[in-house]
């Protein structure tokens, strides 16, 4: 049977940069929303932070283009080291280029933007560990995803949880009663596998509070009980607020919506100072 | 080719630009040091997590040729850079020719390498040259970040290594005219370095600082 192999596509800058076509509402319909004002305007904005941040403007007058932290990147290992992969490519193919050209990009060139800041770097700082200088690449990527996302380009996903964050402040649409109803719900599971299970709820003075991910009481309730038995049979004097924020994944951080994210960190804090607990235990 | 060789060219670079260019090569480099630690003042998370333990540590491990993984994965590039560095820097402040010149103007002196051993010190300077620039244009992820700018930073400190080992044995030029042209790449590397990215020379210690102690904190390590 014959399979429809769908074209390549390959960059218009950067004849190296092949990829196989990779469609997302989010990137590709948010961009014809954009206009070259409004492009040049945002990415003039967020480059002209860089005459008054040291973490932004070392690394850019510091790299000698060495291409050593190209081995740290699993990107770059896992697709045959393909140089377009390396760390320091993805910062050439999207902030270089943007400084170069002093902002003065079109949409296309956006999109491919976006797909490399947000699909092919994980922000992890391997780059950085490899790095003779020690240089901040991620930085200038999440300065790159930070244009992006106030372009609107964002994977649909991503910027899905990140609206999920705005207006629940978890990422998954979770209402509080849906959190207390699954913590209670797991709590009797467990409790039927183990004597005096119990998940304190909004225990003030307990040792640890633990904060799940989203995903945890939306997909994977299962390991809200999992959690309940290690933490009584370990004896640990522990509670899960009750109230928001109780979801510490941060996609905020993850697409650099600066606002989002400080709500979310701020919240974390916040409900532990409330709980007045001496541990915060986070998923991960 | 007279006024290459001629011995007023000679004045002016060795009593009137060699001025210049210690003073914008010194003042630059002040003024772009003190930039970035003002702008790195500025910033909410860079100060409050400087260490000093830390940044020693991550300095060892990066100027001690194969303590930092990145060295031990790449021998030979890693010897390659060393040799180029040590030999870049040592070479002219010890060079016996450099000596007399600083003895002449001031009648200070200090240690001089033979000359033999300085000849090899700027081979090896000339060849590690060829290297990056062979580097630059075969290995793959090292070309496609390449630009105009670093072959000139490359042409910036291979001429004055490459004219000096030629004016030192005489050799393609008159001595007088390579001469001049060795002390005019000399200066015009002085003077780039605080304005290009050949000043990593002095950033390096600073970006390794706030490196090695952001990975502190996230109890790892950036070697």
């Amino acid at each position: 049977m014959a399979v429809a192999v769908e074209e390549k596509v390959v960059s218009r800058e950067f004849k190296e940069y092949i990829r196989d076509p990779n469609r997302d509402i989010g990137i590709d319909e948010t961009i014809k929303r954009l206009t070259p004002e409004k492009i040049e305007k945002t990415i003039n904005s967020v480059l002209n932070l860089r005459k008054n941040s040291g973490r932004f403007l070392a690394p850019l007058e510091t790299c000698i283009h060495c291409g050593l932290c190209a081995p740290a990147c699993q990107w770059y290992l896992s697709n045959d080291k393909d140089p377009t992969y390396a760390p320091v490519a993805k910062v050439r193919m999207t902030l270089w280029e943007m400084i170069k050209r002093n902002g003065k990009v079109d949409a296309e060139f956006i999109k491919q933007c976006a797909r490399i800041v947000f699909t092919e770097c994980n922000i992890c700082h391997r780059c950085s560990m490899y790095c003779p200088y020690g240089l901040d690449l991620t930085y200038q990527i999440g300065m790159v995803r930070r244009i992006c996302f106030l372009l609107g380009v964002v994977p649909q996903f991503q910027m899905d949880q990140d609206h999920s964050y705005a207006a629940t402040l978890n990422q998954v649409w979770l209402s509080q009663n849906d959190w207390l109803d699954s913590v209670q719900w797991q709590e009797e599971e467990a409790g039927a596998e183990l004597k005096n299970l119990r998940i304190p709820i909004d225990k003030e003075g307990a040792e640890v509070a633990w904060f799940p991910l989203g995903a945890e009481p939306k997909t994977g309730v299962y390991h809200i009980a999992r959690i309940a038995k290690i933490m009584n049979v370990a004896g640990i004097d522990w509670t899960v607020p009750a109230a928001d924020v109780w979801d510490s994944a941060n996609m905020g951080m993850f697409i650099r919506d600066f606002v989002t994210m400080n709500r979310i960190v701020r919240g974390l804090f916040e409900n532990a100072f409330r709980l007045r607990v001496k541990k915060m235990v986070l998923t991960e | 080719m007279e006024f290459l060789s001629s011995t007023a060219l000679y004045n002016i670079l060795r009593f009137y630009l060699i001025w210049v260019a210690f003073a914008v090569f010194i003042g630059g480099s002040a003024y772009k040091i003190r930039e970035l630690i003002q702008l790195a003042k500025k910033e909410k998370v860079v100060f409050p997590y400087i260490s000093l333990k830390d940044t020693f540590k991550s300095l060892l491990h990066w100027l001690v040729p194969f303590a930092s993984r990145n060295w031990r994965l790449r021998p030979v590039i890693t010897t390659v850079t060393f040799l180029f560095h040590i030999c870049l820097v040592f070479t002219p402040i010890f060079l016996l020719s450099h000596n007399i010149l600083w003895y002449e103007s001031w009648g200070i002196t200090w240690w001089t390498l033979s000359e033999g051993i300085a000849d090899i010190m700027a081979l090896i300077v000339i060849f590690a040259c060829i290297f990056f620039l062979l580097r630059r244009i075969f290995a793959k992820e090292v070309r496609f970040v390449t630009f105009a700018s670093d072959y000139i930073l490359l042409a910036i400190t291979f001429l004055p290594f490459f004219t000096g080992f030629l004016a030192y044995h005489q050799w393609l030029l008159p001595h007088k005219a390579m001469l001049n042209l060795h002390i005019l790449f000399g200066e015009t590397m002085l003077i780039a370095i605080p304005f290009t990215r050949l000043g990593h020379m002095f950033y390096f210690f600073l970006t390794r600082s706030f490196m090695g102690s952001q990975f502190a904190f996230w109890h790892s390590r950036d070697w």
